[in-house]
């Protein structure tokens, strides 16, 4: 299950973070996701380390972390997508289609003409169709 | 990784036992501790002791018994192995036991006996050692014989050792060293003969025997555990797990780390097959059992791979045993224990892997994408593992926390955990229970157990066990550069400091952390530390800190709800309603009321009588966020005097309204410093204010809107007038000093930019907001004096050119002026000044200011006398003296040129117009002037031979191959040398005297006449004139560098009008001097003079004489001709040869005949000289006579002696 999804812009500033749990641990996803920026940097400015992953925008299994696995994705404009999930057993393919997925809904929020470049993406429409790939996360595998 | 039992941390050691010959034990076990690996030595003190190794009746540990077993590894069995069990015992027999007394040799055999029983029973291997005290000691074959057979051991296993024999010993035994040692060796080898077969031993020879049993005897004991695993009827999987284990300790007892490996990994995985199966203890401790097993073997296995560098081998081993056995958590009440386990699995993973990768370095992780679940690089570091720890330390806190809540409602005493101590079996405890003085071991329920390991959790304080992983983590990211993870463990670690009360520590660490979070604009977190860092003021009492921090967290872009509601520490809910709370309480306290004791928390932080707080923000500070002012002035500059507008604009993103009492705005110059009061608020008249107040309708500043402040302001001052700060007074105690930014420069805060507020901006001047600063220039007043510069026409190189400063005061005094020259080169050079670069360095002299001559009329003494002047090359200062209005002065600059050059001179004056100097405020005016240097007179000068004579030259032949030539002028003939001075300028000039100096030290080569005559009136040269002047140089030396001196030119402007009424005296007369080139004096070889009448008449025949002579003192050749001529008749030979004899001369004469009047040139004569082949023509000039058409009359002829006049243009 998806816990936790988020938005990281250029200055490692969050531009969206949501989380999907019915505990109240938003805030330890929040440090988890602010976590992972680390393993972005260190993926990012040593590329030679993570080989074959080179140009290519999902980044993978950032860290395991307690009961969580992190995802990275990186776009052209180097802004960083993070998932957070508790599922251990996760299939590569159906990450990289979540990723594919948020990436589509991402461009569309910001290309919405009153979203300033660098802020906040406050668009509802945004969130509800995160909340619909997150909900629907898994079941193409299961499928 | 320090709580697991020594033997399990370290690889086992081969023991080996010592019995017989005590005096020789420190000896050998010393030295089979040095051998390489090491074996450890069990000494015996006699015989008798052999018993310890007889074999306990066991009933477990027989294969063939098939009781179930009580648990899967004893504690002690491999501590036994290491220390009480040897692997192989060496008796040692003194020789003389062998060779003498036969009570001795029996007593030595029931020894052998008794030894023999007891060493087949744990098929421990044994070693004979004779020892000799010197090599002569005599031990018989027979006896030798005798001996093997009775213990029945192979002759290789006999050994004689001589303990003196230190040959090979001394290399690591330097104590032992003895003399005479080479003299005992070799009486051994002469002696040798019957010792055949029995060598004395070295002491390497001992230990590779030994340690070759040992092997031996590890190898077998492992081959038959094997054995018994391999027939597959053993009743329990517990012991096959044991007898893998036993079998993987074997081997690593010879060193056979794969095979140990493979043994550890199948117990492990044996193991992993019990849980769910066995049955054997109560649920919760079987489970503790199994996971200490794990552990054990898990340490083991990771140890191995460790050492042998296979570290990607090693974290995916721990990855599948973490993931193992997390799901077996077992009963709800002793979840604690799991945590617990968990932990240690990760702390002792994370040690290991530290000491490895200190020991192997750079371990470069590579992440194998291939495989299905590629490691991350996290995995890599055992800050990781440390960090992760400590989650599960906390983890097992809670849990234990919660069963400690729950046991002690059913209020049960417990008295049981007394008396439970561990049981034989790793992962068991059993409770004692001593009755009299029988001991009994009585298995534990779980309840029983629970309470137990309930009461030892009691004891360990988990949160500072937390603190030391955490800080090992944070420090371990730390110097990675890992700073976002590395944070997050600072922050548990500080949450954990501030659950113990140690809040300086925590507040530290919050403080750090806090700035990233700032930097990198995560809200949610900051709005977490800042809350921590709230009580940890409000612990401390620190007023300013709670009062910092309160605002910074009132102002925090939060305004929806961020789904961070629990776990959110004293901060609260992140939202806007726990903002305002956060802003009431902060602006009650500072407001005086009555302090926050109204609130749940008592508290130390109050604010009493007249203390007050002044809360700074500059330009970074994060309370930038609570306030912000942006200052504009309206116009960049203002003259001194006048007034312009100030617009004060402060922003505050608290999200409730903040009425300010009143502002002060502050400035660089004091002054101006003012106040803008509430005129709602009662205003205490309190300071008798000298600033003035304005006073303001409201000064409510409303959350997220500027208040913007529109004040004139007017400053007296020239110079910069920056506003610095603008300070609020909230309260009777807060202020709040902002420290002034201009709009144009306006970063906006950052955290609010990040967030999707729209952007508002301080001025609604679209102009000023974007080009608005917070300081103008006050201009300084006019000036009200005239600076005139006099100067007219140029410069003339060489004379003194004056320039005329006047100033004239029209309205201002002067006082304490200073006139500034300066004088620049207008081509783009810098200063004529001698710190100028140094290709100007050659130029400094090119121009030159001389002086500064004062006032006409006024004395120069009085004038200089206490006042400043400074003069340099191109740089002057002087003081003006103090001008009431009106009042005029002036000064003469003399400038001189050296080389013709364009100059501009700048002349500024600065001065104050008031005669307080305190108020020093200076006036300046500037003015400039370019100035062209000219050269007046062009030199020119030439040399001429008298009239119709010329001389063979013979250097002036070759002039045409040799360029550069100086002039040649014959030798002991006058020569006529015309220096000519042009006037280049466009001014008419005066010229005294043209002369021609020679240098006084040169010896008298030459005399020249006319040399130093003066004019008798200074003659005027009009613009494009020129002056001639002739001298005579005759030199009776032959030298080819002839010094002439030096032209030298007196001249002056010509005054025009004023030229009669100025007396020569005061006049001064310019210089100019010119270097006469050298001359080349040499002998001519022949002279050609010319004769003839000076004029002819037509059809009148007169004589022309050509005189050759001779000047030297030989016969000299020469052919001529005589060109015909179309104006005259001429009569003579036209060529011929003729020998001229030394120093005579020879005339050639001629008849002419003139048939044209005019101006007529003469027959053109030219001749050759043989001798010295050069050819000669004497010039047109002098060659022509004029013919008149009749006789001329004359009235007188006109001579004087009087020579010098000027001549006119040929």
């Amino acid at each position: 299950m998806i816990v936790c999804v988020a938005v990281v812009g250029h200055q490692n500033n969050p531009l969206y973070i949501q989380s999907f749990t019915e505990a109240d641990d938003a805030l330890k996803l929040h440090h988890i996701v602010h976590c992972s920026l680390d393993v972005v940097d260190e993926r990012v400015n040593n590329p030679k380390k993570s080989g074959p992953m080179l140009n290519e925008t999902f980044l993978g299994l950032l860290y395991p972390i307690e009961n969580y696995k992190v995802y990275g994705y990186l776009t052209n404009t180097k802004v960083k997508f993070i998932l957070v999930t508790t599922d251990l057993d996760v299939k590569d393919a159906d990450v990289r289609n979540f990723f594919r997925r948020f990436h589509a809904a991402y461009v569309d929020a910001v290309s919405n003409p009153f979203h300033v470049p660098g802020k906040k993406i406050t668009s509802r429409t945004f969130a509800e169709r995160v909340s619909t790939i997150v909900k629907s996360f898994g079941f193409s595998s299961a499928g | 990784m320090e709580e697991y039992p020594e033997e399990l941390r370290t690889p086992p050691v081969t023991l080996a036992s010592l019995v017989g010959c005590p005096e020789l034990h420190p000896l050998i076990s010393t030295h089979l501790l040095s051998e390489q690996p090491p074996i450890n030595t069990l000494a015996l003190p006699d015989f008798s002791k052999i018993s310890l190794f007889n074999k306990k009746v066991d009933p477990d540990s027989t294969a063939t018994s098939p009781s179930p077993s009580l648990g899967i590894l004893k504690r002690d069995w491999l501590l036994k192995h290491r220390t009480k069990l040897p692997s192989v015992l060496a008796v040692l027999f003194p020789a003389h036991h062998l060779a003498a007394d036969p009570a001795y040799w029996l007593q030595l055999c029931s020894h052998l006996d008794f030894i023999k029983t007891v060493v087949r029973g744990r098929n421990i291997k044994f070693v004979i050692v004779v020892v000799i005290q010197t090599n002569a000691d005599e031990i018989s074959e027979d006896r030798m014989i005798a001996l093997r057979k009775r213990a029945e051991v192979d002759a290789k296993h006999v050994v004689v050792l001589n303990p003196n024999d230190t040959s090979e010993l001394k290399q690591t035994l330097h104590r032992h060293a003895h003399c005479g040692l080479h003299s005992l060796f070799f009486s051994a080898l002469f002696k040798g003969t019957c010792f055949e077969f029995l060598t004395v031993v070295s002491w390497s020879r001992l230990a590779s025997s030994i340690s070759e049993l040992a092997v031996a005897y590890y190898r077998e004991e492992g081959r038959r555990i094997k054995q018994r695993i391999e027939k597959k009827n053993i009743s329990s999987v517990e012991l096959i797990v044991r007898y893998c284990f036993k079998v993987a300790v074997y081997a690593e007892f010879r060193s056979d780390w794969t095979e140990a490996l493979k043994f550890y990994e199948e117990a492990y995985h044996t193991l992993r097959e019990i849980v769910g199966v066995t049955t054997r203890l109560p649920a919760v401790q079987r489970l503790v059992e199994i996971k200490s097993i794990s552990e054990q073997l898990h340490f083991k296995i990771s140890t191995l791979l460790l050492h042998s560098g296979k570290v990607t081998e090693a974290v995916t081993w721990f990855r599948q045993h973490k993931n193992a056995y997390k799901r077996l958590v077992g009963a709800p009440e002793g979840i604690f224990l799991h945590w617990e386990w968990m932990s240690r699995q990760f702390l002792v993973f994370g040690e290991l892997l530290e000491t490895s990768s200190k020991i192997i370095q750079g371990i470069s992780p590579i992440i194998q994408a291939t495989s299905s679940k590629p490691l991350t690089e996290w995995e890599y570091y055992s800050a990781y593992y440390y960090q992760l720890a400590a989650h599960y330390l906390s983890e097992k806190r809670s849990a234990l926390e919660l069963t400690i809540s729950m046991s002690e409602t059913s209020n049960e005493i417990d008295n049981v955990a007394d008396s439970v101590v561990p049981s034989v079996y790793v992962g068991q405890f059993t409770r004692l229970l001593e009755q009299g003085d029988k001991v009994d071991m009585l298995p534990l329920t779980d309840e029983e157990y629970i309470r137990y390991a309930v009461s030892e959790g009691k004891r360990f304080q988990d949160s500072l066990e937390i603190i030391v992983l955490l800080k090992k983590a944070y420090e371990s990211f730390n110097s990675m550069k890992i700073q976002r993870v590395s944070s997050f463990c600072g922050f548990q670690m500080a949450r954990e400091y501030f659950a113990e009360g140690d809040i300086s520590n925590a507040k530290q660490i919050f403080d750090s952390i806090a700035s990233l979070y700032r930097k990198e604009g995560w809200v949610t977190l900051l709005w977490n530390v800042l809350g921590y860092l709230r009580e940890c003021s409000r612990k401390n009492g620190t007023i300013k800190d709670f009062v910092e921090y309160s605002l910074e967290m009132a102002a925090l872009p939060i305004s929806a709800d961020t789904g961070v509601q629990r776990d959110s520490g004293p901060a609260g809910p992140a939202n806007l309603r726990q903002r305002e709370i956060v802003h009431n309480e902060v602006f009650e306290l500072v407001g005086g009321a009555s302090g926050l004791e109204t609130n749940e928390h008592p508290s130390n932080l109050n604010i009493t009588g007249d203390e007050s707080l002044q809360l700074e923000v500059d330009l970074v500070s994060p309370l930038r966020l609570a306030m912000l002012a942006s200052v504009a002035f309206h116009e960049q500059t203002i003259k001194p005097g006048t007034s312009t507008l100030i617009t004060v604009s402060l922003l505050s993103h608290l999200p409730l309204t903040v009425e300010i009492d009143q502002l002060e705005i502050q400035f660089n110059q004091s002054k101006c410093n003012f106040f803008i009061a509430n005129a709602k608020k009662t205003q205490s008249s309190n300071g008798i204010q000298q600033h003035r107040t304005e006073t303001a309708p409201s000064l409510s500043l409303e959350s997220k809107k500027w208040l913007r402040l529109t004040h004139d302001i007017q400053s007296d001052q020239s110079g910069k007038l920056e506003c610095l700060s603008v300070i609020a007074k909230i309260g009777s105690h807060l202020t709040i000093c902002c420290r002034a930014d201009s709009p144009a420069s306006l970063d906006s805060v950052p955290l609010w930019t990040l967030d999707g507020c729209v952007q508002t901006v301080p001025i609604k001047d679209p102009i000023l907001v974007l080009s608005g600063q917070k300081s103008t220039q006050v201009e300084e007043p006019d000036p009200q004096v005239d600076l005139h510069l006099g100067a007219s026409g140029p410069a003339l190189v060489g004379e003194i050119f004056l320039v005329p400063v006047t100033l004239v005061s029209k309205g201002h005094d002067v006082y304490s002026g200073e006139l500034k020259i300066n004088l620049v080169d207008v081509k783009g050079g810098g200063l004529f000044s001698p710190r100028d670069s140094e290709p100007y360095a050659t130029d400094s002299h090119h121009v030159q200011l001389l002086g500064i001559s004062g006032p006409e009329g006024e004395d120069d003494s009085q004038l200089y006398s206490d006042k400043i002047k400074k003069i340099q090359q191109s740089f002057g200062l002087i003081s003006v003296p103090i001008l009431k209005n009106g009042d005029s002065w002036s000064c003469k600059l003399e400038i001189k040129w050296h080389r013709p050059k364009p100059i501009m001179l700048y002349v500024s004056l600065g001065y104050t117009p008031y005669c307080n100097e305190l108020n020093a405020q200076s006036v300046h005016v500037h003015k400039h002037l370019q100035i062209e240097g000219q050269t007046a007179i062009v030199l020119n000068h030439y040399y001429l031979m008298p009239f119709r004579r010329d001389p063979l030259l013979l250097s002036k032949n070759k002039q045409a191959s040799e360029f550069g030539q100086s002039e040649s002028l014959p030798l002991n003939q006058k020569n006529v040398l015309i220096v000519s001075a042009k006037n280049c300028t466009e001014l008419p000039l005066r010229l005294k005297s043209v002369s021609i100096e020679v240098e006084d030290d040169a010896e008298k080569t030459c005399s020249i006449q006319h040399g130093s005559e003066e004019l008798l009136n200074p003659c005027l040269i009009v613009p494009g004139e020129e002056f001639k002047k002739i001298f005579l140089v005759s030199s009776n030396m032959n030298i080819s560098k002839l010094k002439l001196g030096t032209v030298c030119l007196r001249w002056r402007r010509d005054l025009g009008v004023e030229e009669q009424s100025a007396s020569t005296s005061t006049l001064s007369w310019v210089v100019t001097k010119q270097k006469l080139p050298d001359v080349n004096v040499e002998l001519p070889p022949l002279i050609v003079s010319f004769e003839c009448p000076p004029y002819a008449i037509v059809g009148d025949p007169f004589t022309y004489y050509i005189r050759i002579s001779n000047q030297t003192q030989l016969l000299q050749e020469v052919k001529y001709s005589l060109a015909d001529a179309q104006s005259f008749v001429l009569s003579g030979y036209h060529d011929d040869t003729v020998h001229v004899l030394p120093k005579s001369e020879h005339i050639l004469s001629y008849k002419l005949v003139p048939l044209v009047s005019g101006m007529q040139q003469l027959p053109k004569f030219s001749m050759t000289s043989v001798r010295y082949s050069a050819a000669y023509q004497p010039s047109n000039s002098s060659n022509s006579v004029f013919v008149f058409p009749s006789k001329p009359h004359f009235k007188a002829a006109v001579s004087t002696n009087n020579r010098v006049e000027s001549v006119a243009n040929e």
